[in-house]
């Protein structure tokens, strides 16, 4: 943070940040700041909740171009500001906030839409733009992205490339690492580089994937290469209810072994079935209740979906038919508006997990423990919301109705229910995390989960940002 | 102070994120403040320290948001983030903190002279946008037959929307003084905000108020017209009356309607939710237009509208546009 927006420095940096991107596209007043102080994570809103000072930037920064990103960075490392890349903003970790101050690079004016390769089934992106923007644009030409995540309305593509983001069909489609074919990112020292232009390859490491999930600690991603699907000519769901989370994870997990290939699973545990599903499905009934879809030509959806049912059905269940699977497709972004989305005063964190089926249950079971034995105070409740051949992630949330009013309270009580749960995950083989990243939420545990392998991301780090001024004090990074 | 009034809709925006992509004014801008959450958050913090409230950069912020409703709309809550905007407007006005540009634009909105011509029972009011606008004026005349008018001046809408509401009320009062006198049954009018504002803010007793698509669909107009064309959606008629009238009054009239853009879902607002938003801001009222102009291929594209803000501010902004009043499509239709 500069000392004060009234020193002589300080308009001295302004002029040469108006210089590069033009005065209407710098931003200092209150109203602006205050929206970048606060991003999707729980800490910052309980911090603006109970009137406590927020840490804004000094500036943002609205680059129209990947040249003017350049620009910005050399000014940047020139005078050892810190620049924080923020595209939507609604990250749940953290790791688009200010906490250092400076600089803010909102990406969201890169917005467009370069080329849409309709021979290979690809889109080069600005990757500013809205993902909901993006998939109506690719929608136009007669194609789809397929990244149907809850946050499609808010998020950017380059939030989602910046920690791994994934969306509902992830199952089939794949996460942000499978969709992303290549990148162009200005290093944090702005210069302009590209990823090599298809994502399978032999020459060497893969830098596309080094960018992946850098949160903006390793530069600023600015144009994206990505896949594009085919419409489908039938998108098909079923569900089904289990006695027991066990059998549906059994069902759930041998679908996905079969190598049957569904577009998304989700699994609810009893108490989410109980209490979400319930809330806003309107399904009441108790047990876990199962959700699948497949989708392409219909003559393959009928047959794999026939498969699909033949299996939970030779479990302990109750079929509850295509309209309640459907049910869930139509309202799948409900869960996230208000009020069904839990809120203040509230306090409630998305414990995202991953591991293989050979492990995912204990890790459930560890950190409904650690949590329940703890914190009788909070509900633990959870689903498995993306599944792969090998495994899926356990979308596992605690919920405390009504957390202590003071804020450094509060949060020291988040912060431990985060450290005894994700611990006790690692510990059962669990994987920190699926798809919303490490922010400034989780950096602490990263040396924990990476072991002596997290010096070589740390060296990296070091190496192509000598100064730390990209988005400092997140992903567990020193400095 | 009048945004205590949404607190629901405070806590609800102020940290949701869920409809920031339908944000008219925030997806020219691109800044955090011009979206509902921005706004939420501004106004939360108001609440907390009602000081706040003079704080040059929140106002400025208040009267930027384009009032679409788009939001309002996508929300499976339907939270009302347009009225905590309005209360907020208002607040400022008591405080008397209203940035000069709008007070003075607010002492012009309350020049009114309401002038009735012609009698009968249908009443057609000519807003100060067709005011400037004959053409459209002179279209509706041409279908509906030589009906009453009344003009002179805005019907008290805007001066709510600019957080006058005392002066706006006043100003209804003498609009409906003036169409009782007239002895109408039937009040018609080309313009969204005024249709809102007679049929929610203002009604007048024993008055119907409908809007031009709707009276000119129930004379079930019949016609060929075979032409291709993006309906650009109003505001007030879409995201606060859900009206289909003007859709179905198009189809009728034979157009072939093509998707507007990319979606229906989003406002594409030029401000025509804020009234007297090209007086209020001339430069963010050009870059809704710009985007609005930029997904339109000018060569080809004709596009209509039911609303005479936005039809005089998209010609304003880019003269060369295709674009026509629903009243002019009629006519065309009519006479093909």
């Amino acid at each position: 943070m500069l000392s004060s927006s009234k020193s002589y420095a300080y308009e001295m940096l302004l002029s040469e940040l108006t210089w590069a991107v033009g005065e209407d596209y710098v931003q200092t007043g209150d109203s602006d700041k205050l929206g970048h102080s606060i991003d999707y994570y729980w800490v910052p809103e309980v911090w603006h909740d109970r009137g406590r000072q927020l840490t804004p930037p000094d500036f943002i920064i609205q680059p129209g171009s990947s040249q003017e990103v350049a620009a910005v960075l050399k000014i940047a490392n020139n005078y050892s500001i810190p620049v924080t890349p923020w595209g939507g903003g609604s990250g749940s970790q953290g790791g688009a906030l200010p906490i250092r101050g400076g600089i803010i690079l909102d990406m969201k004016r890169m917005n467009r839409v370069l080329d849409i390769d309709t021979v290979s089934l690809s889109a080069t992106v600005e990757v500013g733009i809205n993902a909901q923007h993006l998939e109506w644009a690719i929608e136009k030409a007669g194609y789809s992205t397929m990244h149907f995540p809850a946050s499609i309305a808010c998020a950017t593509l380059g939030g989602f490339i910046a920690h791994r983001g994934t969306g509902v069909l992830s199952t089939k489609y794949g996460k942000m690492e499978d969709m992303v074919m290549s990148l162009e990112v200005v290093t944090p020292q702005g210069e302009i580089i590209n990823t090599l232009p298809v994502p399978r390859h032999a020459s060497g490491p893969d830098l596309t994937q080094l960018f992946l999930g850098s949160e903006g600690t390793l530069g600023v991603v600015t144009k994206a290469t990505i896949k594009i699907h085919p419409i489908p000519q039938s998108r098909k769901f079923h569900a089904f209810l289990f006695r027991t989370m066990h059998d549906a994870m059994l069902a759930g997990s041998r679908i996905m072994t079969s190598r049957l290939r569904p577009c998304v699973i989700r699994l609810y545990d009893e108490p989410e079935t109980a209490k979400l599903v319930k809330r806003v499905l309107g399904i009441d009934k108790k047990g876990a209740y199962l959700v699948f879809g497949f989708d392409g030509q219909e003559k393959i959806v009928d047959l794999e979906m026939e498969e699909a049912c033949d299996i939970c059905s030779s479990f302990d269940h109750e079929d509850l038919g295509a309209e309640m699977g459907q049910t869930w497709w139509n309202n799948r972004y409900k869960f996230f508006y208000p009020p069904y989305m839990f809120h203040m005063p509230q306090a409630f964190g998305t414990l995202d997990t991953v591991a293989t089926f050979a492990n995912i249950e204990n890790v459930y079971w560890a950190m409904k423990n650690v949590v329940e034995q703890n914190f009788p105070q909070a509900t633990f409740i959870g689903h498995f919301s993306h599944w792969y051949e090998w495994g899926c992630m356990l979308y596992a949330r605690f919920i405390i109705d009504n957390p202590p009013a003071d804020a450094n309270e509060a949060v020291a009580l988040y912060n431990k229910i985060w450290d005894m749960a994700i611990r006790a995950a690692i510990k059962a083989g669990g994987v920190i995390n699926e798809h919303h990243g490490v922010g400034l939420k989780l950096g602490r545990i990263m040396k924990d989960l990476y072991g002596p392998a997290f010096k070589i991301l740390q060296d990296i780090k070091q190496t192509l940002d000598p100064n730390n001024i990209m988005n400092p004090g997140k992903m567990g990074f020193k400095g | 102070m009048n945004i205590n009034k949404y607190l629901d809709v405070i806590n609800a925006c102020r940290f949701c994120f869920m409809c920031r992509h339908l944000s008219a004014v925030g997806n020219v801008t691109f800044k955090e403040a011009d979206t509902p959450r921005g706004r939420a958050l501004i106004l939360d913090k108001v609440r907390m320290d009602n000081s706040l409230i003079a704080n040059a950069d929140y106002i400025k912020t208040i009267y930027d948001a384009d009032l679409s409703a788009a939001c309002r709309r996508h929300c499976v809550s339907h939270y009302d983030e347009n009225s905590l905007l309005l209360a907020a407007r208002q607040d400022i006005v008591a405080a008397g903190l209203a940035p000069p540009s709008v007070a003075a634009l607010a002492r012009d909105l309350q020049n009114v002279d309401f002038q009735v011509r012609g009698a009968g029972e249908i009443l057609y009011y000519i807003d100060t946008y067709s005011q400037r606008q004959m053409q459209l004026v002179e279209a509706f005349d041409g279908i509906a037959g030589n009906v009453a008018t009344i003009s002179g001046g805005d019907t008290g809408k805007a001066l709510k929307i600019l957080g006058f509401v005392n002066e706006a009320r006043e100003v209804a009062a003498k609009f409906a003084a003036a169409v009782s006198t007239s002895g109408a049954r039937t009040l018609v009018t080309s313009c969204p905000a005024s249709y809102d504002a007679l049929k929610h803010d203002f009604p007048i007793d024993g008055v119907t108020v409908l809007h031009s698509s709707e009276f000119l669909l129930q004379r079930g107009l019949k016609a060929k017209a075979a032409t291709t064309a993006c309906y650009l959606d109003s505001d007030f008629l879409k995201a606060y009356n859900n009206m289909a009238a003007p859709r179905e009054l198009l189809l009728a009239l034979g157009y072939k309607l093509k998707q507007f853009a990319t979606n229906d879902e989003e406002s594409f607002s030029a401000g025509e939710g804020a009234a007297v938003y090209d007086r209020v801001n001339p430069k963010l009222t050009a870059k809704l237009c710009e985007r609005i102009c930029d997904l339109v291929d000018v060569e080809r594209d004709l596009l209509i509208t039911s609303s005479p803000y936005t039809l005089h501010v998209l010609k304003t902004f880019r003269p060369q546009l295709n674009i026509i009043s629903i009243e002019q499509a009629a006519c065309r239709a009519l006479e093909a």
